[in-house]
């Protein structure tokens, strides 16, 4: 068992004055003759570093080693080895996992851009409760148990201190799967969409949300959801009329599990949107909306050949458009695009 | 006057900041980047290998600190006595090549390591996934380093390629882009590992090439530079992560070359190195990326860089690798 008020006693002191660690010979770092790699340490990380590879040369699984990664962690987070070894012994040691949980939520607050703590963390919590165990009571009751509920407040703090964490995301993923909180997740999504409609991230997980862990390649969208998700995407369009990620979202998810609804649902709403006055300017100016309609005319020719001559004219017209004004910077682009009708 | 205008980049300044960068053993930075030592070599090595001046860093002693890497679990670690990892297996391998001297390590032995890591027997809708070292993080990066170093032995054929492929097929996503990993965020980085996973395995079918390819062009600003995902800031080494994915689907001219030649070179340090943007600090990373990002788009005096091995198309070539070239899609010819 830790002993939190030694450790503060312990910093004070170099480990080579400590009675505890007097058994142990540090293996300095070999920096040999012509090294082109001669690496300065301030003293203080140097001496920790060469206890631990010590302890690690002779596979050490002690309280004394496990605090030592928890400093040499506190000054150097990257380093990846170290987690390894600070996992088996917390394993071996049979410590007390929700305080290792809270360790690592400090460590997270020191680095919060650090990635190896999530994976370690995925350890922890599988180890703690079983996602076995876990399935076997309803989703309630599982977003309730402390576990689960820590992680996801864990996670809410990391997101919110940066709202597009890759690895949060990804962390947060794994455990909306592993541990089956699907219902809970739209809503979850839905309050980050608020929160910043142009979070590409919170977009990303949407259709995570909505998939379920279903295979992509088989899922047809029921034609209420699609149609749910469609007016959900022009509400948020609103919002933000250039902003990539509901555009994309609502093509891709379409594309993939209902795409004659590209052109009898999205097409017929967002030409309203481009009509409504308080939206026109806006509509007008992004290159998202001109996108989509390419998307969509494209689908639509492929469905409709009686109809591919008319759409190839007006998509031809967007693509110019999308090069000369709308969107310069991708004119090469565009200008491919425009070429390609033909060959649709 | 070339077509990139007056646009400078500062050769004899970026070799001085790569041979110096390991002279600043006081700074901070140096001993808590000590776990990817290994790596910024290769950074470095690349950026110098491109710049055409591949003497500038002793062969000799790199191959002695490298092999002294390697473990004995066949895997090598960041720095000497560090644990066994894929990324510095993988930085180890593309350094040794570069320096003609891969012969000096045992190819049987690194195969053993790399097909240690890979999870066959944990699969999920045929997948399979590779690990990055024993501590079991997966990711799709893993994936291409797994079968891009066993490319370098030629014995890629043990792997589980069917499975690998359908993991990377799965971190798919609807916008044309890949993941970290089934359902992960649509991320350059991860665009450019699993296109070049797919292009070293022949697998290219794969892509949904207009929409991803839209999606890498849409990744260049208004300023020229690109950055990883919607709505974030531009960054150097984007230049590289979306330029070799459009270079391998061979919609390199989708973006402007001119604006991004602009942006990197206006990220460089006047004494030495390039920064992920204007007016910040330099980095080995960045410059070896900055500089690789360059040489995709032809900037003159720059060596060519393969977009799947990230080295010099001239060293790809002399292992045999550039056969990925002839497993690109037929009908994907410019």
């Amino acid at each position: 068992m830790r002993i939190e008020g030694s450790e503060q006693v312990e910093e004070a002191v170099s480990l080579a004055q400590q009675a505890e660690w007097q058994d142990i010979t540090p293996i300095e770092q070999e920096e040999g003759e012509g090294s082109m790699c001669p690496i300065a340490y301030t003293d203080e990380y140097r001496e920790l570093m060469g206890y631990l590879r010590a302890v690690m040369a002779v596979g050490e699984v002690s309280e004394r080693a496990l605090a030592l990664t928890a400093r040499v962690i506190e000054e150097n987070p990257g380093h990846y080895t170290v987690w390894v070894y600070r996992k088996r012994l917390v394993e071996e040691l049979e410590s007390d996992i929700a305080e290792e949980l809270d360790w690592v939520c400090d460590i997270s607050c020191k680095f919060p851009k650090n990635y190896q703590l999530w994976h370690h963390r995925e350890s922890l919590v599988t180890r703690l409760w079983a996602p076995s165990n876990a399935l076997l009571v309803s989703e309630d009751q599982r977003i309730t148990n402390p576990v689960l509920r820590r992680e996801l407040q864990f996670l809410d703090a990391a997101i919110d201190e940066d709202s597009k964490n890759f690895h949060a995301w990804s962390y947060r993923q794994w455990l909306v799967s592993t541990y089956a909180l699907w219902t809970q997740e739209l809503a979850f999504v839905d309050t980050m969409i608020n929160q910043d409609v142009r979070n590409n991230s919170a977009w990303n997980q949407r259709y995570f949300a909505i998939l379920a862990n279903r295979n992509p390649s088989v899922v047809r969208l029921e034609a209420d959801v699609a149609k749910s998700e469609i007016e959900y995407v022009v509400e948020h369009i609103k919002l933000a009329p250039n902003n990539d990620s509901p555009w994309s979202y609502v093509t891709g998810l379409l594309l993939r599990h209902a795409p004659s609804m590209l052109y009898t649902d999205l097409l017929p709403r967002i030409k309203q949107l481009a009509a409504d006055n308080a939206y026109q300017a806006a509509m007008t100016l992004t290159p998202f909306y001109w996108s989509a309609l390419l998307d969509i005319y494209e689908q639509q020719s492929a469905d409709h050949p009686d109809l591919k001559k008319q759409l190839i004219d007006e998509s031809s017209a967007i693509c110019d458009q999308l090069a000369s004004e709308t969107d310069i910077i991708h004119c090469r682009y565009w200008n491919f695009r425009k070429t390609s009708l033909d060959t649709c | 006057m070339t077509m990139f205008g007056t646009n400078q980049l500062l050769v004899d300044k970026h070799v001085e900041f790569i041979q110096n960068l390991d002279k600043k053993q006081d700074g901070l930075e140096y001993w808590m980047t000590e776990h990817l030592r290994v790596s910024g070599i290769y950074w470095g090595l690349v950026a110098l290998f491109l710049l055409d001046r591949p003497q500038a860093l002793d062969h000799e002693q790199i191959i002695a600190y490298v092999r002294g890497c390697q473990n004995a679990d066949g895997g090598f670690g960041g720095h000497t006595n560090h644990d066994s990892h894929l990324l510095y297996t993988m930085s180890s391998v593309q350094i040794l090549s570069m320096l003609n001297a891969l012969d000096q390590i045992d190819g049987k032995k690194v195969t053993k390591y790399v097909l240690s890591l890979q999870q066959t027997n944990k699969q999920t809708n045929g997948q399979t996934t590779v690990c990055g070292d024993v501590w079991g993080e997966h990711d799709t990066r893993f994936a291409f380093i797994a079968m891009a170093v066993l490319s370098f032995f030629n014995t890629q054929d043990q792997l589980d390629t069917n499975g690998i492929v359908e993991y990377i097929r799965g971190a798919m996503n609807y916008d044309g882009g890949f993941g970290s990993k089934p359902g992960g965020e649509s991320h350059a980085a991860q665009v450019y590992t699993c296109v070049a996973a797919l292009a070293v395995a022949g697998r290219l079918d794969v892509v949904d090439r207009d929409r991803l390819s839209g999606w890498l062009a849409e990744r260049q600003l208004l300023c020229g530079g690109m950055n990883g995902r919607p709505q974030k800031l531009e960054d150097v080494c984007y230049a590289w992560w979306v330029g070799s994915a459009l270079d391998i689907l061979r919609r390199r001219h989708w973006i402007s070359a001119e604006k991004l030649v602009e942006f990197v070179v206006s990220a460089q340090d006047e004494n030495g190195g390039i920064a992920d943007r204007p007016g910040d600090v330099a980095d080995v990373y960045h410059t070896c990326f900055g500089i690789a990002g360059l040489s995709l788009v032809r900037y003159p005096g720059l060596n060519e860089v393969d977009p799947v091995y990230c080295m010099p198309r001239s060293v790809v070539k002399r292992l045999g690798l550039h056969k990925w070239q002839d497993k690109v899609p037929k009908s994907w010819s410019q």
